[in-house]
């Protein structure tokens, strides 16, 4: 199969048909995309886990309350039977690519302490296991695990799978828990915030965990028409670069998202000014968001394009991140509005004028979104309405 | 890096990837310079890292002065998982308060990638994926499929597993071991190659013409080819 053949074939678009969404903001997109505009955070007092100790300076995190786990298997179960219940019929011959990090954490953590757990569900090819079958579909599922920007290279590879002709519909499906594993590690790293996460602000003290999952249904265009689906939006662009710098750090000169945008802007025959808004990746921590911030001014100079970041809401959804902020995006971009950053009062030097407390209208057709996570990764996709 | 031996394919001219213990690394006879974090990472990491170490000098690619966007993508069954229980056993005793930040580090199954990235200077496409149900070549199509789009001039892929920690009680159902291939777009450097891959319609690979449905099969294919060329 030569390049010529893979190039920006019309009939190979890649449009999103369907969004799931669900987190600690609620069960489906609607509920997440009403919470920002009216600027509610999900980010509250965790009880699945004690977190008394003195140690412990965050005891916060945007959970989903009522997740249980039954039968030995993990709450991951839970979360994927409801992300399927907010899907649209899903074609069995659908690719299935999924994102996480770390699966059914809860069952590992039974596991060591010596408990009965489904050993399944521990496996990074869990989301498939349970999904797949779930949604009758046939073919072998893979999942992407790229720490944070998981789901963002999730659905980058997907829309590489429709655009070569190898696959007109892919499901990218991805989930993320809070567990103690991770409350103890990302505090351990000493990336918690003690106050809900404050992205884009000066006076930011780091990360809030959140969970959640996505599913977005991906789809060729023809075979979207043949088949009178909805249309979210599409995808147009993506890049992933590595920092090659620092294992739990970014690179301060943002080089390696700023790789990444290119990229993927090269994909999309976009430029620069093409893009109306970004969602950021915003984490919170004061070195995320200083590196976003350096990079986003080498792609776009002076220009002072209108930007978002979720976080401060619905806390750091880790692998599912990516695909969460996607279907948000495409809302964003429909709608033509980006919603207010949740926290954000005081801007870091750089957001002043472009990030903001209040939903931003906006009137173009095109927003970048990225993700950068542990590993030096950074992926960044174009997306259009 | 398997249980029989490691090493470059330029070095050997047999290739097995049996059940069984694998061999100690030694970093000194790795890599030139030293490199005190060898020893801070996981097991998983070092075996990884070191695959790919050896598949850059195999490809006369280990010596770098300046960073090369060079992708890795790298499939595996069990991940980090042993290191994840290793992590989880810090935080039960005192109920967090010794967790380890450094073991946490080396909790996501991609960290070993970073890890190469920073030292051989490899700012490409950068991921790990897993099957559901595994055939070991994933991480390879894969990269394939980033070179045949044209995202990336050169890619490492290839797979990289430590087995199933015990805990669990379960037999693994892959051999540990990691091994990489270094792929090219164009090839026009002095080394010589061990053939050409391509990609089938429905994604398959093809090593100088012939469907390729195993990993070790293609290792041993490329070596039967150079070394008896």
């Amino acid at each position: 199969m030569s390049v010529d053949n893979l190039k920006n074939k019309d009939s190979n678009r890649v449009v999103v048909t369907d969004a799931a969404v669900i987190t600690g903001l609620g069960n489906n997109l609607e509920s997440l995309w009403q919470g920002l505009m009216a600027n509610e955070t999900a980010i509250r007092p965790i009880t699945r886990f004690p977190v008394d100790q003195d140690f412990y300076k965050a005891k916060i995190a945007a959970h989903i309350d009522d997740l249980e786990a039954a039968n030995n298997r993990s709450m991951l179960e839970h979360l994927l039977d409801r992300l399927v219940l907010e899907l649209g019929s899903v074609p069995s011959d659908s690719a299935l690519i999924t994102a996480t990090i770390k699966a059914g954490a809860d069952n590992l953590e039974s596991f060591c302490r010596g408990g009965q757990a489904n050993f399944q569900d521990v496996l990074l090819s869990s989301i498939a296991n349970i999904v797949g079958p779930k949604l009758g579909l046939i073919c072998n599922g893979i999942c992407i695990s790229a720490s944070c920007a998981s789901s963002t290279i999730a659905v980058a590879h997907g829309a590489a799978l429709i655009e070569s002709g190898r696959a007109e519909v892919v499901l990218v499906c991805c989930a993320d828990l809070i567990t103690e594993y991770h409350f103890s590690g990302f505090s351990a790293l000493k990336a918690l915030s003690p106050f809900p996460c404050r992205p884009f602000d000066r006076d930011r003290k780091g990360l809030s965990l959140g969970e959640g999952a996505a599913a977005l249904l991906l789809m060729n265009a023809d075979r979207a028409r043949r088949e009178n689906r909805n249309r979210l939006g599409s995808l147009l662009g993506w890049g992933i670069s590595n920092d090659a710098t620092h294992i739990t750090a970014p690179a301060k000169s943002g080089r390696g998202l700023v790789q990444a945008v290119d990229q993927a802007l090269k994909t999309a025959k976009r430029k620069p000014e093409h893009i109306t808004a970004i969602n950021a990746h915003g984490t919170g921590t004061v070195y995320n968001d200083l590196m976003e911030l350096n990079a986003f001014r080498q792609v776009f100079g002076e220009r002072k394009v209108p930007m978002y970041s979720i976080k401060g809401a619905i806390g750091h959804t880790l692998g599912a991140a990516g695909a969460i902020e996607v279907a948000l995006g495409l809302k964003a971009l429909s709608s033509r509005v980006i919603p207010l950053t949740v926290g954000f009062a005081n801007p870091e030097k750089g957001a002043e004028g472009q990030v903001s407390s209040e939903s931003q209208p906006v009137s173009g057709d095109y927003l970048l979104t990225t993700n950068s996570g542990f590993g030096g990764v950074n992926a960044a996709l174009v997306l259009g309405r | 890096m398997t249980a029989a031996s490691m090493g470059c394919g330029r070095d050997h001219e047999r290739f097995t990837m049996p059940w069984g213990p694998l061999p100690e690394i030694n970093p000194s006879d790795m890599f030139k310079m030293p490199y005190p974090n060898f020893r801070r990472m996981d097991k998983y990491s070092r075996l990884g890292l070191t695959a790919i170490g050896l598949a850059l000098i195999d490809a006369g690619l280990s010596e770098w002065t300046r960073e090369r966007k060079i992708g890795i993508v790298a499939s595996t069954v069990y991940g980090c998982l042993e290191t994840d229980v290793d992590y989880y056993k810090t935080v039960i005793p005192d109920r967090g308060a010794n967790a380890s930040p450094a073991l946490f580090s080396y909790t996501l199954a991609n960290s070993y990638l970073g890890e190469a990235a920073i030292r051989f200077g490899l700012t490409g496409t950068n991921y790990v994926l897993t099957e559901q149900h595994p055939t070991g070549l994933a991480g390879l199509q894969t990269a394939l499929d980033h070179i045949i789009r044209g995202d990336v001039e050169q890619i490492l892929g290839g797979v990289c597993d430590v087995g199933c920690p015990q805990i669990f009680g379960k037999p693994g159902i892959v051999p540990p071991g990691a091994v990489f291939f270094m792929i090219e777009k164009s090839f026009a450097r002095k080394i010589s190659s061990y053939g050409e891959l391509s990609m089938d319609e429905k994604g398959g690979i093809i090593y100088n013409g012939s469907e390729i449905k195993d990993i070790a099969i293609l290792v041993q294919k490329c070596l039967d080819g150079f070394h008896h060329a």
